[in-house]
Parts: C-alpha cells; structure tokens; sequence
C-alpha cells in the first residue's frame, strides 16, 4: 500500500517537477553559464560589483526599494489597521477599491502617473489653479516612487488586513485597561504583534520594487534602475553576458531579502490574496 | 470546473492556430507605424503585395540585440535600421546582402558596396516643438536655447544607448559645436548641461507624445515634424538648429537566415519601388530615388537656405565611434 | 461602540485620501478612453470611436491575452493542484524546500527568466516565435500562486483522516484524489485559478522579451500604444484592459469574502 502510494504521489509531483526543471532551473543554471562566456569570463560578476555605472545602479535601486518599502509598510500600515478595526457605511467600498490595482502591469502604473503628474496630468492642473505653477514631475524619481508605491499598497493592506484580523484583541483590551494611552497600545501591542506581517509584506514590497521594469520602461527617466540597466544592456548590441551576470545578482539580491524576511518572521512569506 | 477549463483553453488554442497560417507574412524589426509612416508603406505592401508584414516598434538598438539574440534562428526576415546601424549589423553578421531593383539609383556613399544594406528615406535630424505646448515661451532656435531655464521639463530625447535617432542627435550636436569623432567633449559636456533641465529621454518613437504636448521639444526628423503639420494638422513646428546639424539616411536589410526570406525579398524591392518611395516621398522624406519626390510635398519642406546648415556624415565614422560614445555617455551623463 | 473620536475621523481622511490616490487616476483614464479630444476634457463630447479603433489595430493581442490566460490556468491546473496535494499529504523539510523552489520564479524579477528562456531555448525556431514560448513563462510565474492557494487550503482541513476514511472504504489512490480531495479544496482552486488568469493576463516584464511581433499580448500592446499612439488610443486601450481585469479582480475579492465567512477553517496557514 505505502509503496504504490508513493508511486502515485511521484506521478502526481512529476508534472511539476519537470515543468520547473526544463524550463526554469536549466535556463537559470545556463544564464548564470552565459553570464561568464563573455570576453572578460567569469571575471565580469567581480568587475559588477566594482564598474560605478552597475554597482550606481544596484545600489539606486536597492535605495529606491527600501524608500518604497517603507512608505507602503507606513502607509497600509495605517489604512489596514484602521479598517480592520472599524465598521462604518462604506468600509467594504474603500477595500474594494483599495485593492483594486492588484494585478496592473506597471507599463498601465506608468501611465497612470503620467496621467496624474505628466504634463497634462491631473496634479499639474491643480497646482496651476492653486499656485500659477504648474507641477510636473511624472518623469522624476519623484514620479518613480509614485508609481511603485501606487502597485505596492494594494497587496500589502490586503496582507495587513489578514494580520490583524489574526490578532488577539484582549491584549489590546488588558494594555488599555492598565491605563495605557492609545499611541502606547499602538507602539507596544499591534506593532510587534504585527510584525511577522510587516515583515513579509515588506519583503515582497521590496522584492516586486527591485524586479520592476514596466514602470520604468514607460514613465522614460533617467534614473537607471537595475531591470532597466539590464534591459539596456541587452539591447547594446545584445551584450547578454553582462545582461545575464546583473540579472543574476538582481535575483540574488531578491532571493536574499525575501529569505531573511522568512527568517525573521518565521513563517513562509505570504502570497498575496 | 476542471475539465471546463482544459475544454475553454483547447477551443482557444483550436481558434487560434489555423488563424496563423492563411497568411503570406514578413516580419519585420523596426517597422513603426507612427515613425516615417511606416504604417501607410506597410499597408501597400498588404495590398500590392498581399504579404503582411506586422508593425513592430523596436527601435535600431533592440532591433540589432534581437538579431544577434536570435542569429542561430532568426525571427525576422527584414529589418530597418538608422544609417550606422547597417555597418555595426554587417559586423555582426546578421544581414545577407541582397540588391532590388533600383540599386543602381542609389548614390554610391548611401549603400554597402556589396549589397548588405541600403538607404531608402534621409531626414534632417532638428527639434520638432509643439508650439502651443511651449506655454507662451519663445520657440527655441539652437541647441543652445534649450539649455536655457524656460525650457525646463520640456525637452526629450530618445535614448542615445539604444535608439539611433539618439545617437545621431548627440553626434549632430557635437558637430554643430565644434566636435568630431574622435572628440565628444563638447557634446557629453553638452548633454551634462541639459540634465539640469530635466529631460525626458524616451526609448522608442514618441511622435504622439509631441503631438499631445506630453514632450514639447524633441530631437527628432523633419519627416516626423512635417508629417504631424501637415497631416495630423498639430501645432508643431521643425527648427534647423542655428548651430548646425546633420542628415542621417535610414536603411533596410535582408536578414541572414530569415523564415520568409523570398517574401522578405519582395518587400525590400517594393520600399525601392516608384511606388514604394512616392509614399515616403509624400511622407515628407527624402526618398533615395530623387525622382520620386513630387512637387507638391517638396514645397512643405523648410526653405533650403536653413537646409544648407545640415551636412552629411561620414556612416562608417559614426559606426566606429559608437560604442565608446554611447559607453561614454552612460558614465558621465547618466 | 465607543463614539468616534478625532483619532478615527483623521485616519478615515487618510484612508479615503489613499483610496483616491489609487482610483481616481484609473477614472481618469477610463473617462479619457471615451472623450472625443483628451485636451478638451468630457466638455468636447464622449464617444466610442477611440474603442472602435483600439480594437481595430489590437483585436489580436486582446485574444492572444485570453487565449494564453486560458491556457495557462489550464496548465497551472493541471500541474500545480496535484503537486499541492502532494506537498500537503507529506509536510516534511523536503517538502518544504519543494515549495521554497517553486516560489523562486516570483523572486527572481522576470527579466531575469526571461533572459534564461531565450538563450537557452530560443534556439528552436518554432518553439520560440510560438505563443507556446510566451505561455511557458507565465505557466513559471504563476504556478507558485495556484500551489499556495490550494495547498493554503489543503492545510487546514484534516486531509489524513479524510483520506484514511475514505480508503477504509476501499476507495482507491485515483478515487481518493478526484472524490474526496479535490472537491474540499475547491475554494483554494477557485482562489487560484482567479489569480492565475488575473496575473496572466497583465504579465510585461517577461513577455516583453519573450514575444515576436506577431505574439503580441494586451500589456505589450499597452507599451506600445503609450508610446507611440494618441493620448485618447492609449487610454481606450487600458480601458479596454480594465474592462477584462476589473471583473476578474472583484471576482477575486468576492471569493476571498466567501471563504473568508468560514472562521473554524482558517486557522492555520500565513
């Protein structure tokens, strides 16, 4: 019985196994390869971390990330709390809508942000009837952030919705009965015992900001983030050795925040809804 | 819900594959339909030719990456790139040569000598301005003006590292102002300039953002600028720098290897057609067989006083100097 | 109920400021998709001309994004549902890695994989100018979600002694999995399955790579038209892109409120 039993669940993995196999762990093994056929061999992962237009790159990216990381985390932060604690007429709208932009490609936040800060855009007119200076920045690093932040609150006040929904409300309830005023409840009680939440919300937060290119690609800054360095590189007469070796530390930087996140949170990280 | 699923996804897969196959195809990189009205040559090419040939909006830079990606197995048949772009895809051997009818009309110094590339169309590089987007500012008359602070968050240039066109505008500023191939100093230094003036810098064809006022100053073609004047009937005006600029031919090539190489063929023969280079002629460029270009489009042109400030370039010069330029310019001014 | 103090009316403000920050630009697009001049605003009359003409230049890249979503949920069913019963009826140290394997494609930014695709496969010319080349990378991307979403669910329900149950009746391996497993994890299925199709279908950063001018999908048809088109095109075609992605998302909402609603079931699980 056991033995067919594990035959059965081999067959059923099986799929899976050499889906992944063939087509995502070969090629991945085989980028890493190419990444040191190019003229300067292997050498050229070394010369990444010390060439200043790559290594500007990774770490203006890993900044720009971080930033994003933590305005969301504040941001959801505060929004998800708040709705999970409170009922009031509407309360179900402002989730549907919040979580909304789940899935828009960024090439669509892009556009988005050129609709609010762009040249016509919606800001530019308001500062122009407010001030008499037309505000226009959708093509700034300021348009940039604005933009990842857009795609990166929807899935974490969703995560931060579940988090809190988990926590025990008789903490909060013995804190405020011991006199403590509510910022102290806040600071002492729901912040760690959201913690595991934040953190892995976080992670994804900083993973899915560093991996970007579609918001990048259209909003045309100059601010070279990493995907697009890559993507540049790869369209300099196809210069796929560095475009493989910056992807492979693009990933890795990816892999290892999410990672350290899991650790510290302790459990695996969310995937999202 | 399962087999409802796998019964869904197999009709979608049924509806598309015979789809596919009724067609006579080419495929092209570099064919967009809103640059050089590449989108009215492609529909004759589907009515005079009964081939299709899909528009694609790859710029000269993606354009070489993907055929050099894919020289094991090209994915396209033709492609068209800007003027250096022929020499730097011979280099890299992904081009065949081929002659269509005609070649022997096109000048010697705007064609490979063994048949690898061809120029079909030359453009002026300049500024094309959306006047009513420029606010009530004055409109610019050099690449100095735009340094200027009143221009700030109005500028664009597509990107020198992938773009031809952006390359070509660097080199068009460097030549107006004293530089040459071996120095680019006063055209990074100009560039580092322009940075404080916040610039856009696109990536692929942005004619419709100009259009919209998104970008009201591009360094772009006078092709470009006339087209959204006189066709679309936009507020747009081409400006021949004071400084100088140049005149860049634009080329096409046969890809080596491609699927539909016969059909690829009669697609290069039709863009060298009478009737194929009238339609760039009233697309206001400068088609490669002179005879073509009418009267009629001629006079919409900019008088030929300003045009004697465009000169020529060298291709073989500009492709020498591209890598260490476009490399250059991503350490200094990036 | 405690009456509402300062302290809540502040963050509804900023919540509602949040939401607005994340609509009203979406709005905006939507209602600039269907005015006649962008510039003259709602003023200068709505039409539907734009939409006639996105769909006219971009009818194949909207089927080509249903016919691959499809496709992929089909393969994401198929593959991903049975390797989640398999993670779930053996949690062990193994399987745990198995799953940290299978999320990576969502780690590694899809540039990355993309580029791992073409050198490696995009050497067989059918293969690589087919949307079967497209449907690979997102089958990657998506898989992890369908796994997650049903093995989320198979954790919570005690799927030993159900299946002890039922093969004490004598019901065998097969019938175990079709009879008694699938149905209870319906919801994780559904769960996924919205996802899958909803994550497919806005997929750029791989597809951009991997397609050919002609399989091009909706999002690359999007970057496209941003680009290169009029103002009023690229916003008649996201709105074209909304109208097929906001059903499916609200679809997603509903079912999370719905399973939600089942409290002794949730209890495990992140």
């Amino acid at each position: 019985m056991r033995r067919s039993d594990l035959f059965h669940d081999v067959v059923l993995i099986a799929p899976a196994a050499i889906v992944f196999g063939a087509f995502f762990l070969l090629p991945l093994v085989h980028l890493v390869m190419v990444g040191g056929s190019g003229p300067g061999g292997f050498a050229v992962y070394a010369r990444i971390l010390t060439d200043p237009l790559y290594l500007g790159s990774l770490i203006s990216t890993v900044a720009l990330s971080t930033a994003v990381t933590l305005a969301t985390l504040a941001i959801a932060g505060v929004v998800g709390v708040f709705l999970s604690r409170n009922r009031f007429p509407g309360d179900a709208l402002l989730v549907a809508l919040l979580t909304l932009p789940l899935a828009f490609p960024g090439v669509v936040v892009g556009f988005l942000v050129i609709m609010l800060a762009g040249r016509q855009g919606l800001i530019g007119d308001i500062s122009l009837w407010l001030f008499g200076d037309k505000l226009v920045f959708a093509y700034s690093m300021a348009g940039l952030f604005m933009g990842y932040v857009y795609f990166s609150i929807p899935r974490t006040v969703l995560t931060v919705m579940a988090a809190v929904e988990k926590l025990d409300p008789r903490l909060e309830e013995a804190a405020r009965s011991l006199g403590a005023k509510p910022w102290h409840v806040v600071r002492d009680v729901i912040i760690p015992g959201l913690k595991p939440a934040l953190l892995s919300a976080g992670a994804i937060c900083f993973a899915t900001a560093m991996g970007a290119f579609g918001t990048a690609f259209t909003l045309a800054t100059r601010i070279n983030v990493l995907p697009m360095t890559i993507y540049t590189e790869f369209t300099l007469q196809a210069n796929i050795a560095v475009a493989a070796a910056l992807s492979f530390f693009l990933g890795a930087v990816t892999w290892t925040a999410l990672a350290l996140a899991r650790t510290a949170a302790g459990t695996s990280v969310a995937a999202a809804g | 819900m399962f087999k409802r699923a796998i019964l869904a996804a197999a009709m979608a897969v049924a509806a598309l594959v015979p789809a596919a196959h009724a067609q006579q195809r080419a495929i092209c990189y570099n064919c967009p339909p809103e640059w050089a009205d590449w989108g009215t040559e492609l529909k004759a090419i589907q009515a005079k030719l009964g081939i299709m040939v899909p528009e694609d909006n790859k710029n000269s830079g993606q354009s070489l990456a993907a055929l050099i990606a894919e020289k094991a197995n090209p994915v396209a048949d033709v492609t068209y790139l800007g003027g250096q772009f022929g020499i730097l895809a011979r280099n890299a051997d992904v081009i065949a040569p081929y002659k269509p009818e005609g070649w022997d009309d096109i000048p010697a110094g705007l064609k490979d000598p063994d048949g690898y590339w061809f120029t079909i169309h030359s453009g002026t590089l300049g500024l094309f301005v959306n006047t009513k987007a420029l606010g009530g500012k004055p409109v610019p008359k050099s690449w100095a003006d735009l340094l200027k602070p009143e221009y700030k968050g109005m500028v664009g240039y597509l990107d020198p590292t992938s773009a031809a066109v952006g390359y070509i505008g660097v080199v068009a500023v460097n030549q107006s102002l004293g530089g040459t191939f071996q120095n680019f100093d006063p055209a990074i230094r100009y560039f580092k300039d322009l940075q404080k003036n916040q610039p856009i810098v696109p990536k692929q064809t942005s004619y419709a953002r100009v259009l919209s006022g998104e970008i009201p100053i591009l360094f772009d073609y006078d092709f470009n600028a006339y087209r959204g004047k006189y066709a679309d009937k936009a507020p747009v005006e081409f400006v021949i720098p004071a400084e100088g600029t140049v005149v860049v031919p634009y080329v096409m090539a046969l890809v080596k290897n491609g699927p539909n190489a016969a059909n690829g063929k009669k697609v290069l023969d039709f863009v060298l057609s009478d009737e194929g280079q009238r339609i760039w002629a009233n697309a206001f460029m400068r088609p490669v067989r002179a005879s073509a270009m009418s009267a009629d489009a001629a006079a919409k042109f900019l008088p030929a006083a300003e045009y004697t400030r465009a000169k020529p370039v060298d291709l073989g010069a500009m492709a020498d100097a591209q890598k260490a330029l476009v490399e250059r310019y991503q350490r200094e001014v990036q | 109920m405690t009456g509402r103090g300062l302290a809540f009316y502040l963050q509804l403000a900023f919540t509602i400021l949040v939401s607005a920050f994340l609509i009203v630009p979406v709005a905006l697009s939507m209602i600039a998709g269907v005015t006649a001049n962008y510039l003259e605003g709602v003023s200068g009359g709505l039409t539907l001309d734009w939409v006639v003409k996105v769909w006219g230049l971009y009818r194949e890249t909207i089927y080509l994004s249903m016919a691959i979503a499809l496709a992929c949920l089909a393969v994401t069913l198929v593959v991903g549902v049975p390797a989640a019963y398999v993670l779930a009826r053996r949690p062990s140290a193994v399987t745990r890695a198995i799953e940290e394997l299978l999320v990576m494609p969502v780690a590694i930014p899809g540039l990355a994989t993309a580029l791992a695709l073409i050198v490696t496969y995009g050497g067989f010319r059918g293969f690589r100018t087919s949307w079967l080349f497209i449907l690979v990378g997102h089958v990657l991307f998506t898989l992890p979600f369908m796994v997650r979403s049903v093995l989320a669910v198979l954790s919570t329900i005690d799927l030993k002694t159900l299946e002890e149950g039922a093969a004490s009746l004598g019901a065998g391996p097969w019938q175990r999995f079709f009879g008694v497993v699938l149905p209870n994890c319906r919801s994780g299925i559904l769960a996924g399955a919205l996802m899958v199709v909803t994550l497919s279908v806005g997929e750029f950063n791989m597809t951009w790579l991997l397609h050919t001018p002609l399989t091009k999908t909706l999002p690359v048809g999007l970057a496209d038209s941003y680009a290169s088109m009029r103002l009023e095109i690229g916003s008649a075609y996201t709105l074209v892109f909304f109208v097929m992605i906001i059903p499916l998302l609200i679809a997603m909402q509903l079912a999370g409120r719905s399973s939600a609603t089942r409290p002794a079931a949730r209890r495990g699980g992140a």
